[in-house]
C-alpha cells in the first residue's frame, strides 16, 4: 500500500517538477525545492487529489509542505476510508 | 482532459520545432487553465514548440496591454464578471447593498469601453479568442434563482452589446459558451478562495479546448457536392415526377427542406455547390427549376446528372471547380455511392444523409457549419460562384482563351495594392488556402503574418482583377523584401479562379516597375505535391531552382520572356 502510494505521488511530483532528479523527490519540501512555489503547490496537490480521487481541505494546503507529509496524509486518509 | 493528462502531454511535447508563444490574458490566477490550454495547444500543433505566458494577477487591462507588446502569435482572453467589477466575484468584500448594485450597473459600461479599446489594439497584432464570463453572477438578484432579475438582465444586456462590438473588430473571435453537458459544475469556490482560480478542472479543460479550436481552426472546406433523390429532396424524381418529390413540413419531408436551406446559407457564404445525381439531366433541370426550392438553383454549378459511376461525375466537378479533393464534401443517402466515391477520392469528406432521422439531419447541419465555417466573411466569398462560372467558360474555350486577342477582349484591369494593411485578412487567407499556384506551400499564422507586416523591409503586393465578366476580387498575393537590389519573394500565391489571364506576369512586371533599382527576382521555391501550375510558370520563363531551392530571374530575362501584357494596371500606394 505504502509503496503504491509513494509511486503514484512520485509520478505526480515528476509531472510538476520534471527537472529534479527522481532520487531527490522523497526529500523534497517547500523549503528545499525552489521550484515548489505557491502555484506549483496548488498544482501538485490538485494533481495528487486527482490521482487518488481525494479532496484536500483548505488547511491541508497549509500543512502538506513536503513529500513525506503528503504520503503520510494520504496513507492515513485512505486507511480511514 | 484531466489535469494529470495535461501535465504529461506538456512534459512530452516536442521541442525544437517552430516556437509558438501564446498569451493567456485573464485577471484571475490562470493556474490549471494555463496547463490545460497548453496541453490542448500541444495536441493541436504537435510540430510546434508551444509556450503559454500570462500576466499578473488582478490586472486584465494591464495584461492585455502586455500581450499586445509581446512576441505572441495568438492571444486567449478569458473574462469573468469580477473583471468587470470586483464586487461580482467571490474574493471581494465590497458589499451588495442597493447603492453598490446601482453603482455596479452604472460603471460596467465604462469598464467594457476601456476593455474594448485595449482588446482592439491587441487584435491588430494577433488573433484574439475571447471567452465571455462563464460563471454565474453572485446571488444578488431579488428573485429566486429560477427567475431572472432586472439587475442580471441589465448586466447581461451590457455584456451582449460589448461582445457584439468586439465581434466586429477584425481579429477578435468570440468563443461560443462552453456546452453545459460536460461541465455541470463550473465554479470551484474552494480553489477560487484558496488560489484565486475559479474553475473546476473539467470546465477549465472544456474552456481551453474551445479557445484552442477557435484560435487554430482547420482550413474550411470550399465545395459541397450533393446527391438529389432522397437527399436534396424526398423521393425519386425519375419515378415520382418533377412535382412528386417533396421537401416540406406538410408532406413530412421537412428534413430535406432544412438541408436545402442549409445549402442556400452555405452558398450565400461563398461555398461552392454542385449536383451529382444518377438521373436524366433534363428531368433534373426541370426539378431544380421549381420555384419552391429553398435555394437558388443557379447556385448549383455544375449539375452532373447521368448514369455513370458518381466518381466520374465528381472528377468532372473537381476539374470545373479546380480545387483539391480534400477541400470537398460529398453528401448522399446511399452508403454504396459514398463508398464508391470514397474509394476513388480518399480525400473527400463523404457524409451520409439520413432524411428519415431528423436528429441525424440536425447533427449534419451542425457538422456542415464546422466544416465550412470561417472566422470572417470577405467580399471574395460573395464573388466566388460567379467568377468560377467565368473560369469554367474560359476552360471550355481551351487554347483559344489563351490567345492575346481574347485576353485583350476581356477588358481586364489588374490592381496592385502595395499597402501593408494589417486589418486586411484576405492576403493571409489566400496564402493559407491556395495550393496550386503556391511558391512553396508554407502556411503562416495570423500573429506571424502581423509580425511580418511590421518588419521595415517587407514588401507586399495584393492583386485584384476585374473584367467584362465581373470582378474576381483579391486573387493573388506576393510578399517578400528588397535587399541589395534583389527582390526576395518568400510567399506568392494566386487563386485558381484567376488562372489563364496572365496575372502572374502582370504581378512580376508591376513588382519590377515599382522597384526600379532591383535587378533580380529571387523566389524561395519549394516543390509541393500540388504546385505544378507555379512550376509550369517558372518553366515558361526558363527558370529552375538551384541547389538551395531558390529560383532566380533577372530583370532582363523576365522582360525578354514576358512580352506584351493584356490588361490595364492600377497601383494603390
Amino acid at each position: 500500500m505504502n509503496d503504491d502510494i509513494k509511486e503514484r505521488v512520485t509520478r505526480c511530483f515528476v509531472n510538476i517538477f520534471p527537472n529534479i532528479p527522481p532520487q531527490e523527490i522523497p526529500r523534497a519540501s517547500t523549503a528545499s525545492l525552489a521550484a515548489w512555489d505557491s502555484v506549483a503547490h496548488v498544482t501538485l496537490l490538485s494533481s495528487i487529489g486527482e490521482e487518488f480521487d481525494q479532496q484536500f481541505e483548505l488547511e491541508d494546503y497549509a500543512d502538506l509542505v513536503s513529500y513525506p507529509l503528503i504520503v503520510d496524509h494520504l496513507e492515513s486518509k485512505l486507511k480511514n476510508g | 482532459m484531466k489535469l494529470n493528462e495535461a501535465l504529461a502531454i506538456n512534459n512530452s511535447r516536442k521541442t525544437g520545432g517552430p516556437r509558438k508563444l501564446h498569451y493567456l490574458a485573464c485577471s484571475f490566477e490562470p493556474l490549471h487553465l494555463t496547463t490545460l490550454f497548453r496541453a490542448h495547444l500541444v495536441q493541436r500543433l504537435p510540430e510546434d514548440d508551444v509556450e503559454v505566458v500570462s500576466g499578473v494577477y488582478g490586472d486584465l487591462q494591464g495584461n492585455l496591454a502586455l500581450a499586445a507588446e509581446s512576441q505572441a502569435v495568438a492571444a486567449a482572453v478569458v473574462l469573468e464578471w469580477s473583471d468587470v467589477d470586483p464586487r461580482l466575484g467571490l474574493r471581494s468584500s465590497g458589499g451588495w447593498s442597493a447603492a453598490a448594485k446601482t453603482d455596479i450597473v452604472a460603471t460596467v459600461q465604462q469598464r467594457f469601453e476601456r476593455l474594448e479599446a485595449v482588446i482592439g489594439r491587441l487584435a491588430a497584432r494577433m488573433p484574439v479568442a475571447l471567452a465571455a464570463p462563464s460563471l454565474s453572477l453572485p446571488p444578488i438578484g431579488n428573485t429566486i434563482r429560477a427567475q431572472q432579475s432586472v439587475l442580471e438582465l441589465e448586466l447581461h444586456q451590457q455584456l451582449a452589446s460589448f461582445l457584439l462590438r468586439l465581434a466586429k473588430i477584425p481579429g477578435v473571435r468570440i468563443v461560443h459558451p462552453v456546452p453545459a453537458d460536460a461541465t455541470e459544475k463550473r465554479l470551484d469556490p474552494k480553489m477560487e478562495l484558496l488560489a484565486g482560480f475559479p474553475y473546476t478542472v473539467p470546465f477549465a479543460s472544456a474552456l481551453a479546448a474551445s479557445l484552442v479550436s477557435v484560435l487554430w481552426q482547420a482550413a474550411p472546406k470550399k465545395g459541397l457536392i450533393t446527391d438529389l433523390d432522397d437527399t436534396l429532396w424526398s423521393g425519386i424524381v425519375g419515378e415520382a415526377g418533377i412535382d412528386g418529390v417533396t421537401w416540406h413540413q406538410e408532406s413530412h419531408t421537412q428534413t430535406h427542406g432544412l438541408y436545402q436551406q442549409m445549402l442556400g446559407h452555405l452558398a450565400a457564404c461563398g461555398v461552392l455547390l454542385a449536383v451529382c445525381s444518377k438521373n436524366e439531366l433534363a428531368t433534373v433541370e426541370s426539378a431544380l427549376a421549381r420555384k419552391d426550392l429553398f435555394l437558388e438553383s443557379n447556385s448549383l454549378f455544375p449539375v452532373c446528372a447521368n448514369w455513370e459511376p458518381k466518381s466520374k461525375s465528381i472528377a468532372r466537378i473537381l476539374r470545373a471547380w479546380n480545387i483539391a479533393e480534400d477541400a470537398v464534401v460529398f453528401i448522399d443517402d446511399s452508403p454504396m455511392e459514398l463508398e464508391e466515391v470514397q474509394q476513388a477520392f480518399p480525400g473527400i469528406t463523404c457524409i451520409r444523409f439520413s432524411g428519415k432521422d431528423p436528429a441525424k439531419v440536425w447533427d449534419l447541419l451542425g457538422e456542415l457549419r464546422d466544416l465550412f465555417g470561417k472566422p470572417l466573411l470577405m467580399e471574395e466569398d460573395r464573388l466566388r460562384q460567379a467568377s468560377l462560372r467565368a473560369s469554367a467558360e474560359l476552360q471550355e474555350m481551351g487554347e483559344a482563351a489563351a490567345s492575346p486577342e481574347f485576353l485583350q477582349g476581356l477588358q481586364g484591369t489588374v490592381t496592385l495594392d502595395w499597402r501593408l494593411d494589417p486589418a486586411d485578412k484576405r492576403p493571409l487567407e489566400l496564402i493559407n488556402k491556395t495550393n496550386q499556384f503556391n511558391l512553396n506551400g508554407k502556411r503562416i499564422g495570423e500573429g506571424e503574418w502581423q509580425q511580418l507586416l511590421a518588419k521595415p523591409d517587407t514588401l507586399l503586393a495584393v492583386v485584384s482583377y476585374t473584367d467584362k465578366f465581373g470582378p474576381l476580387g483579391k486573387v493573388a498575393v506576393l510578399a517578400g523584401s528588397l535587399q541589395d537590389r534583389v527582390i526576395r519573394v518568400s510567399h506568392w500565391v494566386m487563386s485558381c479562379r484567376a488562372f489563364s489571364r496572365r496575372l502572374e506576369h502582370h504581378t512580376l512586371q508591376g513588382l519590377l516597375s515599382r522597384f526600379p533599382a532591383a535587378t533580380e527576382l529571387e523566389f524561395d521555391f519549394a516543390a509541393t505535391e500540388k504546385n505544378g501550375p507555379l512550376r509550369e510558370f517558372f518553366r515558361s520563363l526558363e527558370a529552375s531552382p538551384d541547389g538551395a531551392g531558390l529560383v532566380r530571374i533577372s530583370r532582363a530575362a523576365f522582360e525578354s520572356q514576358c512580352g506584351l501584357l493584356p490588361h490595364q494596371v492600377k497601383d494603390l500606394t
